[in-house]
């Protein structure tokens, strides 16, 4: 291990209580998060209490969760990941049609009208 | 200014949006220190914001990354979005440095991604190989924009042209970071570019 040679990779106190990995693989860097009523439960790190707490005003992506909480979006996945299945966060996948943060693997290039309105969108921006 | 840290106070939250948007992210690419962090704040209209992406330890281990002096097992992402509302679009711009040695984390970085603007300097213009190899190995389209003074002779695009040996098809514009009508202007190339690529066999 040449992990002790250095400054850790990610502080332990982040360790999304004992679980190695995401629950569910759907969750994006553009996936939104918006914290449902539901009370955090003791299992929950002090991070995923404060991923709710940003998120109880309204949604944000895991990207700017990540970087509001200045943690690795990799890390602010997990962490949303088993909030999301215990019911404190929904998420809201990138683009509507795509079914409830369903990564698409493979899905190839985006879609034309998508990109149209990219486009059409930037011609009017100021 | 590539990886500067955060700054001491967490900007207060401009959370998304009401109504249903699709949230939609292009790349803005090239060496460090091209002026990548300074086109997304030129055009974003949330403070921009940062995160820094754990590389690996099978990267860590074979890579001991000394960036500005200090050793980083690190690469730093900076991102900014705009609201793009006639079209209910939202459109985040991720800033990353596209380099060789963080070729194991920049296919997530590219997850999703529409496409690349890559921005190069004419005074380091073999930093961009690179870049363009990971952009193009990604499957992203994309657009070069040229750091470039109003000054340049316009006989300088054709040689970086050249010399990036691009595809015919690959626009090439110039591009000012601190200017916002000029950053806006190349965004808008590469969605033109993007729509007409839709559909076109990749190769």
């Amino acid at each position: 291990m040449s992990r002790g040679q250095g400054r850790r990779l990610v502080p332990s106190y982040l360790a999304p209580g004992g679980s190695s990995a995401p629950t569910r693989n759907s969750l994006q860097s553009l996936t939104a998060l918006i914290a449902t009523s539901l009370p955090a439960k003791p299992h929950h790190t002090p991070a995923q209490q404060r991923l709710l707490d940003l998120t109880a005003k309204g949604p944000l992506t895991v990207a700017e969760s990540a970087g509001y909480l200045r943690l690795p979006m990799g890390v602010c996945m997990m962490l949303a990941s088993q909030l999301v299945d215990d019911g404190n966060l929904m998420a809201r996948a990138p683009l509507s049609g795509v079914p409830d943060g369903i990564r698409t693997p493979g899905a190839g290039r985006p879609d034309k009208s998508l990109l149209e309105r990219v486009r059409d969108g930037l011609l009017t921006a100021l | 200014m590539v990886s500067s840290p955060p700054s001491s106070s967490a900007p207060s939250p401009v959370y998304l949006p009401d109504g249903d948007f699709d949230l939609v992210k292009i790349l803005i690419v090239g060496p460090f220190g091209i002026g990548k962090t300074t086109a997304i704040e030129t055009v974003s209209e949330i403070r921009s914001l940062h995160t820094e992406e754990p590389m690996t330890q099978a990267a860590a281990s074979v890579d001991d990354l000394v960036v500005d002096g200090k050793s980083t097992t690190t690469v730093a992402i900076d991102f900014g979005r705009i609201t793009l509302g006639g079209t209910r679009i939202v459109l985040y711009l991720f800033g990353t440095p596209g380099q060789e040695r963080f070729r194991v984390i920049w296919e997530d970085i590219a997850q999703g991604a529409l496409g690349a603007l890559v921005l190069v300097d004419t005074r380091r213009l073999d930093a961009s190989f690179e870049v363009m190899d990971l952009v193009e190995d990604a499957g992203l389209d994309y657009v070069v924009a040229l750091n470039r003074f109003p000054d340049t002779p316009a006989h300088e695009l054709d040689l970086v042209r050249k010399k990036l040996d691009l595809e015919d098809h690959t626009p090439l514009v110039t591009c000012d970071a601190r200017d916002r009508t000029s950053v806006l202007d190349a965004l808008r190339t590469l969605a033109d570019h993007l729509v007409s690529r839709a559909g076109a066999d990749l190769s």
